[in-house]
C-alpha cells in the first residue's frame, strides 16, 4: 500500500517526482543498505546503472517500440521505474562529474603544496608561513632546525609581538643550552587577501658575535696604542732617574742613609724599565694574552715590592 | 553488420557499420564487439550515424559502453544520434546522463 502511495507521487499530473533514493529503492527493493553505506558517489552511480541496465533487460520489447503499437500497463509501469532509476543516475553523475572535478583540484593543490614545500624545505633560509591570528600554518626545515626543538608557537609569538609588519627586526631566543641565538626575520603580506604572512628568519648568532669580537679586538688595539705611548713617554724620565741614582751611588760618602735610598731608587727604576721593555713587547706583538701575563707579572712585582 | 573502431586525435572512434537498428536481433553481438574493440580505452566517441533505431536491448548497448569508459576512468561520448534513437533515449532519460554531441568534431573536443 505503501508502495503503491508511493508510486501515485512518483506520476501526479504526468510529471515524474523524484523521490530521494532511500524511498526509490524502497519502492524498488534494491538493496538500500549497500548503497547508502557507500559515501563515493562513483560507486553509488555505478550500481544505480547496473539497476539500471538489469531493469532494462527486463523491459517489454513493446516499451521503447512505437512500430509495436501502444505499449501495455505493465511496459509503461517498467518504463517509469526505469525512467526513475535514469533521472537519478544524472542527479549523480552530475554529482560524481563535480566530486571528480574537486578531487582532480585537490590533487592539484597537493601537488603545488609539494612543489612548494619542496623548495622551501631545499631553502637554507627558514620561512614560516603565518595565520592571520599570527599563528605557524608552516614552517620549513630551515626555520624548524633555527627553533632547536623549540615550538613553532614561541617564534611566531616573538615574531608578532616584536616584528612589525612589512618591517625587520632582530630577535634574542634563548637556546635549551642557555646561550642565546640571534636571529633576523621579515615580515612579509603574502598576498593572498587573507591576511596570511611568510616570515623570512635568518640566524645571524655568528654575524652578531663577530661583530662584538671585532668591537672587543678594536678596543684592545686602541689600549695597546696607548700603552705603546705611555712606554715611550715613561721611558725617557726614567732613563734620567736611573741615571741619576747611579751619579748618586757614585757619590754616597758615608752616609749609609743615601747609599740605601740610591740603590732602593736604582732598582725601582730597573724594574720599571722591565716593566717597559714588557709592555714594549705586548704591544708589538698584539696579544692581549700577553696583557693578561704582564698584569699577572705587575701583581708580582707589586707583591714583592709589598714584602 | 560490424563494429569499427578508428583512433583519431588519440581518441577512439566507434562506429556501427550496416547497422540500422540495435534492438534484441544483434544487441548481443555488436555489444560483445563493440567491447572488445574498446578493451581498456578510456576515452572513446560512439558514432551512431546509420542508426536509425534502438530497442531496450539497444540501449543496454550503449549503457555498457558508458559503463566500460566509466569503469576504466574515462568518459564514452555518442555522436551523430538519429531522430529515432534520441527520441528513445529521451524517453528513458539516458539524454540527461550521456554525452550527446551533433558530430564527431564536438565530441573530440569536448
Amino acid at each position: 500500500m505503501a508502495a503503491e502511495g508511493g508510486k501515485a507521487a512518483l506520476w501526479r499530473g504526468g510529471q515524474e517526482m523524484v523521490p530521494d533514493l532511500a524511498e526509490l529503492c524502497r519502492i524498488h527493493e534494491v538493496g538500500l543498505d549497500l548503497i547508502e553505506r557507500s559515501h563515493d558517489v562513483d560507486e553509488l552511480l555505478n550500481r544505480v546503472l547496473e539497476e539500471y541496465e538489469r531493469r532494462l533487460r527486463e523491459l517489454p520489447g513493446d516499451a521503447l517500440d512505437g512500430r509495436a503499437g501502444k505499449p501495455g500497463p505493465e511496459s509503461v509501469r517498467k518504463l517509469r521505474a526505469l525512467v526513475m532509476f535514469a533521472t537519478q543516475a544524472a542527479a549523480l553523475k552530475e554529482k560524481a562529474v563535480a566530486a571528480s572535478e574537486l578531487k582532480r583540484r585537490a590533487a592539484e593543490a597537493e601537488s603545488h603544496r609539494a612543489r612548494l614545500e619542496g623548495v622551501l624545505g631545499a631553502l637554507g633560509s627558514g620561512v614560516m608561513i603565518l595565520g592571520a591570528g599570527g599563528e605557524t600554518l608552516m614552517a620549513n626545515a630551515a626555520a624548524r632546525a633555527l627553533l632547536g626543538g623549540e615550538d613553532e608557537a614561541v617564534l611566531a609569538r616573538l615574531i608578532a609581538d616584536g616584528v612589525p609588519p612589512r618591517g625587520e627586526a632582530e630577535i634574542d631566543l634563548p637556546s635549551k643550552e642557555g646561550s642565546r641565538r640571534t636571529l633576523v626575520v621579515s615580515r612579509r603580506p603574502l598576498g593572498s587577501g587573507e591576511g596570511a604572512e611568510v616570515a623570512l628568519v635568518t640566524d645571524v648568532t655568528q654575524r652578531a658575535r663577530d661583530l662584538e669580537e671585532r668591537v672587543r679586538l678594536e678596543k684592545l688595539a686602541e689600549v695597546l696604542r696607548t700603552l705603546s705611548v705611555l712606554s715611550h713617554k715613561i721611558n725617557n724620565p726614567l732613563t734620567a732617574l736611573l741615571g741619576r741614582a747611579q751619579i748618586l751611588q757614585a757619590h754616597r760618602g758615608t752616609d749609609p742613609g743615601v747609599a740605601k735610598a740610591a740603590a732602593v731608587i736604582e732598582e725601582s727604576s730597573l724594574r720599571i724599565a722591565e716593566l717597559i721593555r714588557e709592555l714594549a713587547r705586548v704591544v708589538k706583538e698584539g696579544r692581549h694574552e700577553a696583557l693578561d701575563d704582564l698584569l699577572d707579572m705587575d701583581q708580582t712585582v707589586g707583591g714583592g715590592r709589598a714584602s | 553488420m560490424s563494429v569499427t573502431a578508428i583512433r583519431m586525435e588519440g581518441v577512439l572512434r566507434l562506429g556501427f557499420e550496416g547497422v540500422d537498428a540495435i534492438d534484441a536481433v544483434n544487441a548481443e553481438v555488436l555489444k560483445d564487439e563493440a567491447l572488445s574493440r574498446v578493451g581498456e580505452a578510456a576515452e572513446f566517441v560512439v558514432d551512431l550515424s546509420g542508426v536509425e533505431f534502438v530497442d531496450s536491448a539497444g540501449v543496454g548497448v550503449l549503457v555498457a559502453l558508458f559503463k566500460t569508459a566509466r569503469r576504466n576512468g574515462g568518459r564514452a561520448r555518442f555522436c551523430r544520434i538519429s531522430a529515432g534513437v534520441r527520441a528513445v533515449l529521451e524517453i528513458i532519460r539516458l539524454d540527461q546522463i550521456f554525452e550527446i554531441y551533433e558530430d564527431w568534431e564536438d565530441a573530440v573536443r569536448a
